[in-house]
């Protein structure tokens, strides 16, 4: 269980998707293994952290929960701004909801961080019977994008831990070669650097 | 020509000296490129318009009207809003509220978008966001002009019309792509290779070419245009309003379910929630205290000194009012005898639980203070059928749909009266239509009140107040933000300082606190205590914004003194959440309201949510309205 490796990273993730997809709810399993039927709905954005640790690291996620719904849009770009990592989630009974998860890594990919690392959750894959978005039409879409696509369900926690491990693996400070030119990863120094964005 | 406008500039003393101050709070760090000298001999004002008005209340008369101009100097493009001198329409308007509103030499690079409304009927008015996210109060064309001052500044600085919502213009859009407007952010992003640093990182990080951003080629942004005029696919009203109602069908019944699950399982719905508050379980979670020795950083002290301040003006609390106490002030019909020792006693202890029901329908507005017990229960009965005939509206609609099928297997009888209460409120004021916490307002209220009929009633009291909340261009938001960052600036400048030398200006980490009115930052029981008390409005309508303002203050030295950043902050202030002494809180904030006297009214602009009601002659001295 307990990390080998001796770098102990922080990573700043971001939950983007529409109203009702499970956001929240996925990042409870995440974070407590738990699962309320009745999951109140996120007003502004709520703030989780978790470790994940890997063979070569100790990924601490600063995950944001975002709210879902249009009328907060204006608030999202605060929540992903220097994010390392962001799950864009749709439910997989609400076709709207697909559609609302692609304007997102739109959004994303036009003003991100371009290395962020982006997943793609088909959530609710417990409930089939009622299924709007057809696995293989989210998996094309996430490869044209260079996302990583995984069908997820809160309720039963099926694919939310690997979901998770797998952004990790995915971070490119995890990744060997991979350039530390420090915008990826927020580990916060103590003392906020000064004058970028100092004013007066 | 020229000469002539180059004249008239220099006359305008308010200019002259306001290009110098620059724009005060909401200046942005990269601005420092504007002008600071004297020299206006670039300046040219190439759009005029008189009689634009800003209006600080509800009532159309009282407004200050002045001129608004477009100035361009070098390549910078600034507005101005000069109210005229001893023109107040009304004498209630005083200096301050005009200087409260002047709009000294605001540089575009400081404007994220401009919203623009020109209703067929009554005046047109934009509405200015700054990057911030703070706006100004709507500007009223009283002689038209909103069309040509779009046009003008569009030839000077780079104006894109949101693809969402073609009233809104947004200003700058590349220069910061994380502060977009509501709407932009439904543009097709194609900007090609746009590198977008990360605002939090120090400049000496940046790929060089990171700085460029204002050569952004204007190929580019009509590019978004064409997008942006494609994707405004011609509407059919009725499938709107179908899948609006759709929409809101299925955010009703979550919010139903979840709201009123958690409200009804406990008999006495007290012990609601326990541990499903996620914002609580940060593993790292310390005890919050309002400790002035976790400070890393020496930290400017609190010029209030807030616990002497308390000690000095805030009042202890007492008990809630009771059943016997209430009747002392009604007298033998039932009429409340003295509503301003009503609501001040209210506002000391609240209300027992078992009088809620009687006493928050008088507090809300729904039933006057004046009115008997036989004129209560009346427009009860009146009341009720009215409910069922807008009520029918939708249940017409709906029954035709399949769709509404997944709410079957819901048991809770509650959710059902929550979202038929929603929905139908959704179909009475069709303008807000249904978001993301109204439920949170409309639960307590169902808590208390039972009655479904009884509880959409003192509902629409509540949104009377609060329905700017919910505006979709976020305006009432945006306003109770700047008037509580005036009142940090007032109350705690040290404070406020930080805030803006942090990035933190926005205030949009108090964002929940304000759109729910504190619901989830407190348990059950204390958000209709604290409810009732701010209901009463007093010592001021606007008490929430100094709650606020005195939950800030009992954790400045922790905030400033750990440098929090803005998402540390937003983390901080959400886990506050449970942890807030709501006696402590209330006692402060009666203490800094008191302090604050009639510099914190004028801080706030008059007009910020929430407004009472009309009919509370009592509070608003009658308007002679002229207009409306
Ligand atoms: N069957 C099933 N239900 C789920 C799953 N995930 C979430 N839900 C339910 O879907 C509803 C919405 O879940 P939330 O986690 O609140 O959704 P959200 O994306 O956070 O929504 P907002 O905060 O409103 O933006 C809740 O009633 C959850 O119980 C899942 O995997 N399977
Ligand atoms: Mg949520």
């Amino acid at each position: 269980m307990a990390s080998s490796g001796n770098k102990n990273i922080n990573a700043k993730l971001v939950l983007l998707g529409d109203v009702g997809a499970g956001k929240s709810s996925l990042v409870l399993r995440f974070v407590k293994g738990q699962f309320i039927e009745f999951q109140e709905s996120t007003i502004g954005a709520a703030f989780f952290s978790q470790t994940v640790a890997l063979n070569e690291a100790t990924v601490k996620f600063e995950i944001w929960d975002t709210a879902g719904q249009e009328r907060y849009h204006s608030l999202a770009p605060m929540y992903y701004r220097g994010a390392a990592a962001a799950i864009i989630v749709y439910d997989i009974t609400n076709q709207t909801s697909f559609d609302r998860a692609k304007k997102w890594v739109q959004e994303l990919q036009a003003q991100g961080n371009p290395n962020m690392v982006m997943a793609l959750a088909g959530n609710k894959s417990d409930m089939l019977d009622a299924r709007q978005v057809a696995a293989e039409e989210a998996q094309s879409y996430a490869r044209e994008n260079s996302l990583f696509f995984m069908e997820t369900s809160a309720k039963t926690a099926n694919n939310v831990n690997d979901l998770f491990y797998e952004i990790a693996k995915r971070l490119p400070l995890m990744q060997p070669a991979s350039n530390p030119s420090g915008m990826v990863l927020v580990d916060r120094p103590a003392d906020k650097a000064t004058g970028a964005s100092c004013c007066s | 020509m020229n000469e002539t406008e180059v004249h008239d500039l220099s006359d305008d003393a308010d200019y002259a000296t306001s290009i110098q101050q620059s724009s005060g709070m909401m200046r942005r760090s990269d601005s420092g490129k504007r002008s600071s000298s004297s020299d206006l001999d670039g300046a040219e004002i190439v759009y005029t318009k008189d009689n634009v008005a800003v209006h600080p209340t509800q009532y159309a008369s009282e407004r200050i009207s002045g001129r608004l101009k477009l100035i361009k100097q070098e390549n910078s493009l600034f507005m101005t809003w000069i109210p005229y001198k001893g023109q107040s329409s009304s004498s209630r308007l005083s200096e301050k509220d005009k200087n409260l509103y002047t709009i000294r030499a605001l540089p575009f690079s400081d404007v994220r978008s401009i919203r623009r409304h020109t209703p067929t009927l009554g005046w047109q008015y934009v509405i200015v966001v700054m990057s911030s996210g703070l706006a100004f109060p709507p500007l009223y064309f009283y002689n038209g002009g909103v069309r040509e001052f779009i046009a003008t500044a569009k030839q000077h600085i780079v104006l894109v019309r949101s693809a969402e919502d073609g009233n809104v213009f947004l200003v700058n859009d590349f220069q910061n792509p994380l502060q977009r407007t509501l709407s932009s952010l439904e543009l097709p992003m194609a900007v090609s290779g746009s590198n977008v640093p990360c605002t939090s990182l120090p400049a000496s990080e940046l790929p060089s070419n990171a700085h460029q951003e204002n050569d952004v080629s204007v190929g580019s942004s009509e590019r978004f245009q064409q997008n942006g005029r494609q994707q405004q696919k011609h509407h059919d009203p009725t499938r709107d309003l179908s899948i609006q109602i759709l929409e809101k069908f299925s955010l009703v019944t979550r919010f139903a379910r979840e709201t009123t699950s958690q409200i009804f399982r406990d008999s006495d719905g007290f012990s609601i929630n326990e541990g499903e508050k996620l914002d609580q379980s940060v593993p790292d979670h310390h005890p919050i205290t309002a400790s002035n020795e976790s400070g890393k950083v020496p930290v400017a002290s609190d010029p209030l000194e807030l616990d002497k301040l308390s000690l000095a003006w805030g009042k202890p609390r007492q008990p809630p009012l009771g059943h016997e106490e209430w009747t002392t002030f009604l007298d033998s019909e039932g009429r409340v005898m003295d509503s301003q020792s009503l609501r001040k006693r209210i506002f000391y202890g609240g209300v027992e639980h078992n009088m809620r029901k009687e006493v928050w329908t008088i507090l809300l507005g729904y039933h006057a203070y004046d009115s008997t017990y036989a004129e209560r229960e009346y427009l009860t009965t009146i009341k009720k059928t009215e409910y069922e005939t807008i009520k029918k509206q939708w249940q017409a609609k709906v029954r035709t749909d399949r769709s509404f099928s997944f709410y079957d297997g819901d048991e809770n009888p509650n959710v059902y009266l929550l979202r038929d209460i929603l929905l139908t409120y959704s179909f009475y004021n069709f303008d807000l239509g249904y978001c993301q916490g109204m439920s949170d307002l409309l639960s307590p209220i169902l808590f208390v009140m039972g009655d479904e009929s009884e509880s959409f009633w003192c509902f629409v009291s509540l949104m009377e107040r609060l329905g700017p909340n919910f505006n979709r261009d976020q305006s009432g938001m945006h306003s109770q933000l700047f008037a509580l960052s005036k009142l940090v600036e007032l109350l705690d400048s040290p404070l406020h300082n930080y805030f803006a030398q942090n990035d933190c200006l926005n205030y949009f980490f108090c964002f929940r606190w304000i759109l729910i009115q504190f619901k989830r930052e407190f348990e059950y029981e204390k958000t209709m205590q604290l409810w009732e008390v701010l209901w009463t409005h007093h010592p001021s309508e606007h008490l929430h914004l100094y709650v606020c303002v005195a939950i800030l203050k009992r954790h400045r030295a922790k905030i400033m003194g750990e440098k929090m950043d803005f998402d540390t902050l937003l983390k901080f202030i959400n886990e506050l959440s449970d942890h807030i002494d709501l006696d402590a809180t209330l006692r402060d904030a009666e203490a800094l309201c008191l302090h604050a006297g009639e510099n914190g009214a004028a801080s706030i602009p008059p007009g910020t949510p929430p407004s009472l009601p009309l009919e509370d002659a009592s509070i608003y001295p009658q308007p002679d309205d002229d207009i409306l």
